[in-house]
């Protein structure tokens, strides 16, 4: 990955910080006036903020803005919203099922995600489709906690765990 | 016996405290709660103190948040009271808890989930922090839940990185320029005005972010100086330091 300039990176937290604050204050019923001085206030905050943390935000500054990455990332937000209803409802059925469906474990798979922040938001997809829990991350090891293993090989039981979410998330960060 | 002796102690204690607090008037028009002595106009006032920062705070001070009228202008001393306190509380850990060369602990390192998360969140509870410190006139909260958030932000990162330690020295200057600010804001009110931490900015429209005179500086003030003094108090305590 290539490094790219602070100041780049600087702009993006800035950015970010700007768009948050404004999630912040703005309301549809407000004066206009009135967001005027809030936006003042959150220029000023927000060059604040971001320079406490812009180090710590983002490695790839404003290319983590591409158009190729937000529309992957726009396309990823529902196909996970329904990867975590189905699961639920899954877990759902394996608590009330008398039979009690449940084979637990701690399975080992691998990723090809090599971006932090692209693992993180994997092992967060993961923890959040109930029945799979990320445990640890070492490298490019994920151990899972699992309500049934359906497999112990690393690599079938990584394409069960990962779903889709290993390709959208490749686009998005990689 | 002596589990016995408490508990008739406790009882005997709830059973005070209840029968005072039984004739505390809640809930009663507050008209009925006895009238002020106004000092100024040197006459007993035509209303109850609750009720005049009710019915004349807004105008008195310019804040929309009449517990923030009250606690940084009407009582103003009492915030620089606690300010003071929390300066001594920090000193006095810093003192107690100082070693010249820490040694530094084997700590493992920590998930790397938590690593990456925490600094993702960072910049963001930082700005989060800084939105309830300077909305403290017109929202809930203030310096001091801002301060404590800013505090957290970086409390975080010491959680999850054990190698992370703030600035000393950046800590000091933030902390005292923060608290210089608040008495200089307090001389320049006696001096323009005569009283000191006298409200001498104009007020502004109700609502509007710049309103409330002097109430929103002092709370920046407030906000920056307890997030440092946590955070230094912080520092501190973990000890691990290269």
């Amino acid at each position: 990955m290539k490094k790219v300039s602070n100041a780049n990176r600087f702009l993006y937290a800035f950015l970010i910080f700007i768009i948050i604050w404004c999630g912040f204050t703005f309301s549809p019923g407000i004066k206009e006036e009135q967001f005027l001085q809030e936006f003042t206030a959150g220029i000023v905050l927000s060059l604040i903020a971001a320079a406490f943390s812009y180090q710590h935000l983002s490695e790839r500054g404003l290319y983590n803005l591409s158009p190729h990455r937000v529309w992957w990332f726009l396309k990823y937000i529902p196909v996970f919203i329904w990867a975590m209803i189905k699961a639920n409802f899954d877990v759902a059925y394996r608590v009330l099922s008398p039979k009690r469906p449940i084979k637990p474990g701690i399975v080992r798979i691998r990723t090809d995600l090599k971006n932090p922040v692209g693992k993180l938001a994997l092992a967060n997809s993961i923890t959040l489709t109930p029945g799979t829990m990320t445990m640890q991350i070492i490298d490019d090891k994920y151990y899972i906690h699992w309500i049934y293993v359906h497999s112990e090989d690393e690599k079938e039981a990584g394409d069960i765990i990962k779903g889709d979410f290993e390709k959208y998330l490749r686009e998005v960060f990689e | 016996m002596k589990r016995v002796l408490a508990i008739i102690i406790a009882i005997l204690l709830f059973v005070v405290f209840a029968m005072a607090f039984a004739k505390i008037p809640f809930g009663e028009q507050m008209s009925k709660y006895p009238h002020y002595y106004n000092p100024i106009e040197n006459q007993t006032s035509n209303m109850s103190l609750p009720q005049h920062y009710l019915t004349y705070g807004k105008k008195d001070t310019g804040a929309t948040n009449m517990v923030t009228a009250v606690v940084v202008d009407y009582r103003g001393f009492d915030t620089l009271g606690e300010v003071t306190v929390l300066f001594l509380a920090s000193t006095g850990v810093g003192s107690l808890m100082y070693v010249e060369n820490k040694a530094k602990k084997k700590v493992k390192r920590s998930n790397a989930v938590v690593e990456t998360g925490s600094k993702l969140l960072f910049g963001f509870i930082i700005l989060f922090g800084a939105y309830i410190f300077i909305h403290g006139h017109l929202t809930p909260g203030g310096g001091f839940p801002g301060g404590a958030i800013i505090a957290s932000s970086f409390l975080l990162l010491y959680l999850a990185y054990p190698k992370f330690h703030a600035e000393h020295k950046r800590l000091n200057v933030s902390e005292s320029l923060a608290g210089l600010t608040f008495v200089i804001v307090g001389l320049l009110g006696l001096a323009i005005a005569g009283y000191f931490l006298y409200n001498f900015l104009p007020f502004g429209l109700p609502t509007y972010l710049f309103s409330a005179g002097v109430i929103p500086v002092i709370y920046v003030a407030i906000g920056v100086k307890v997030g440092s003094e946590l955070t230094g108090i912080v520092d501190a305590m973990m000890g691990v330091r290269e």
